[in-house]
């Protein structure tokens, strides 16, 4: 689909009305499914995902057949795994696409979550046991692997899992896809799925507030003087990610107090209620 | 994914819940009454980008997701008929028999069940994609409103997730979501006629439900305005002579005989014709017309589970103490036998053998019986918004 995207220079808009450092909405919520651990929905723009988290638990019979990526070691290592499925329906876009459980692509978004998670869960406290987690993705439009790591993210601070940090993810992307362009070529932050077709992108991870780069995958051509601009941009979106994602799970804690799901802890008499 | 699941319960749990769930009247673990169903929150319309969508989530924390999509698609012609696309001088008497060619096609309906740690190739996931296309196709009536022209037909995918892992079988669940689902599915209004390729409104407000909607919303529908609706299958079980309506997998565990029930509402227009297929009929102004779609029995967990030993063969408790001589032994092993295949009174021991025809025929009335279960399901998701 051919996208005509010189109109930027023009305006300095993009497609959808945003500027280049501006990301999409973000809307979250986290125990979403009273039967799982831990549950989140994430919607970043039209892209919509949501995420079951159930272990750390002894690994089941079927261990191995389904899971894709098991980062962080089996079920008879001293770290637990981190097993990640995604179930990507045949509604999600445009076009219905149905993705066997064998596709490639699918095999490499979850070994890429799946790592990422489970360096920075504390794996090593559930040593012989396993983490499920199953991500369903119900609606597509760009950053799908931004959103999944968020999603999970989200869902494995539900489920109470001792993790060193936020994963935040987001994209980001550069405005011209020629060499000669070069001066004029603008970074992009968090890309829809008309600019992912058109453009050169790159999806990165960061580690909470820290500049630590936990994911970063490129899979398209780009020149590398543009790389710095837009890991810049991406890493400083991550930042942007990670107050949205820690807000979401405040929120719910508040919440969670002020309804006397659970008891107000030690130390949080001087935590504002409001 | 296989109706029995693991289910932890030992033997004297299993002929506890069995001997409660028999008595007159039975006490349920969760203290529900017989047909009651278990509260459950239900939405649709919760995808822009399918046709129709639905979520539901039962109070037990299953939940399911459905997405319908339609595509127009070319409908092959058969040998027996000319090929449509270049015929030009039969085209009057064509016309006259316009009518009757609406005709559909099982293959116009596509249905995936996805169930997260199962593979889509599994017997059990297939088992219950096959029970869900089948209760829809059954009457032959719901691939002839994918008709659009003799040359063009909607191709309908229905995509059904399972997010929550499946803790009880979650056959009722999803059926009911997908009922919701087809429901709240909408098809962009046509603006062509005749055969011309197939042109359509943009305006998808005025795009018409595929199950077209009465026209006063809340009123009690009547038969004199009848509206056709997707069927739904309902989970019913049988403990001794009680006939229990959506078990959860407790229940499901102790059950004599598992059935899954899918129920049509019968239309006015329905042409009952068909002779090959077994329709019960019961018209009661008021009341949704319903039919008796498909039944299909669902092996129950409970044949799996491990039998109980009763105290007369069981050594701990002094049964072969002191056999010391064979003739005396073999006696007891003889009587070991018979306590075995025998039942015994609070010994739990795993049903055998088929349904009893009687019980079969009661559970079937009571899913038809007018005011019953089938009808309080139908009038529920009345109550959901569609928008």
């Amino acid at each position: 689909m051919p996208l005509d995207t010189s109109a930027y220079s023009l305006a300095l808009l993009r497609v959808d009305g945003r500027r280049w450092n501006e990301l999409r909405r973000i809307h979250a919520q986290i125990r979403t499914q009273a039967a799982a651990d831990g549950s989140s929905y994430l919607e970043m723009g039209h892209t919509k995902v949501m995420c079951v988290v159930n272990g750390p638990s002894e690994p089941g019979p079927r261990r191995g057949a389904t899971s894709g990526g098991g980062g962080g070691g089996g079920g008879q290592s001293k770290n637990a795994e981190v097993a990640v499925n995604i179930v990507i329906a045949g509604f999600s876009s445009v076009d219905r696409k149905r993705r066997g459980r064998g596709d490639k692509h699918i095999l490499e978004l979850q070994s890429t979550i799946s790592q990422a998670l489970a360096a920075s869960l504390h794996t090593h406290l559930f040593p012989h046991s396993t983490i499920n987690i199953s991500l369903h993705v119900l609606s597509q439009d760009g950053s799908l692997l931004a959103a999944l790591i968020n999603a999970a993210t989200l869902a494995c601070v539900d489920a109470g899992i001792p993790m060193t940090d936020y994963v935040a993810a987001c994209t980001a992307g550069s405005t011209s896809t020629y060499a000669a362009n070069d001066e004029g070529a603008d970074p992009l932050l968090d890309m829809n799925h008309q600019e992912e077709q058109e453009l050169p992108g790159l999806t990165v991870a960061t580690l909470g507030d820290s500049d630590r780069v936990a994911v970063l995958v490129c899979e398209s051509r780009v020149q590398v003087s543009r790389l710095e601009g837009m890991l810049a941009v991406g890493v400083d979106g991550c930042k942007q990610v990670r107050e949205i994602l820690d807000r979401v799970v405040r929120d719910k804690g508040i919440k969670m107090i002020q309804e006397g799901t659970v008891e107000r802890g030690v130390g949080l008499n001087d935590m504002e209620l409001d | 994914m296989a109706s029995s699941q693991h289910v932890l319960l030992s033997p004297a749990e299993l002929a506890y819940l069995h001997a409660s769930l028999s008595l007159t009247p039975p006490i349920r673990p969760d203290g529900r009454s017989l047909t009651q169903f278990r509260p459950l929150v239900a939405e649709t319309g919760i995808l822009p980008g399918t046709n129709g969508s639905a979520r539901i989530c039962f109070a037990d924390g299953t939940e399911a997701i459905v997405g319908v999509k339609a595509e127009v698609e070319r409908t092959r012609t058969g040998h027996d008929s000319p090929s449509l696309d270049d015929e030009g001088a039969e085209d009057d008497d064509d016309l006259d028999n316009q009518q009757d060619v609406v005709k559909g096609d099982n293959d116009w309906v596509e249905m995936t069940v996805e169930i997260p740690g199962y593979r889509d190739d599994d017997a059990g996931t297939v088992f219950l994609s096959a029970m869900l296309s089948e209760a829809l196709l059954a009457d032959g009536e719901f691939t002839k409103r994918l008709w659009i022209n003799r040359r063009f037909h909607w191709k309908l995918y229905l995509d059904i997730l399972l997010i929550s892992p499946p803790l009880s079988y979650p056959l009722p669940l999803l059926s009911l979501t997908t009922h919701l689902a087809l429901l709240a599915t909408r098809l962009p209004r046509l603006k062509s006629e005749g055969d011309e390729d197939p042109l359509f409104d943009d305006d998808w407000a005025a795009a018409p439900y595929l199950y077209a909607r009465p026209v006063q919303k809340g009123s009690k529908k009547t038969a004199s305005a009848p509206t056709a609706r997707p069927p739904v299958t309902l989970l019913v079980m049988a403990v001794g002579n009680n006939i229990i309506f959506d078990p959860s997998k407790e229940e499901l565990a102790v059950a004599d005989v598992a059935l899954a029930v899918s129920v049509g509402e019968h239309t006015g227009f329905a042409s009952s014709k068909s002779t090959e297929m077994d329709i019960d009929t019961e018209e009661i102004k008021g009341y949704h017309n319903l039919r008796l779609l498909s039944v299909r029995t669902i092996d129950p967990p409970s044949r799996l589970t491990p039998p109980g030993i009763p105290n007369a063969s069981n050594s701990a408790y002094g049964a072969n103490a002191g056999a010391k001589d064979t003739e005396k032994k073999k006696q007891q092993q003889e009587q070991a036998r018979t306590a075995e295949s025998e039942a015994v009174e609070g010994v739990w021991k795993s049903p055998r053998g088929g349904a009893k025809t009687l019980v079969m025929a009661a559970l079937v009335q009571k899913v038809l019986e007018k005011g019953g279960v089938a009808d309080e399901v139908l009038d529920a998701l009345d109550g959901v918004d569609l928008n």
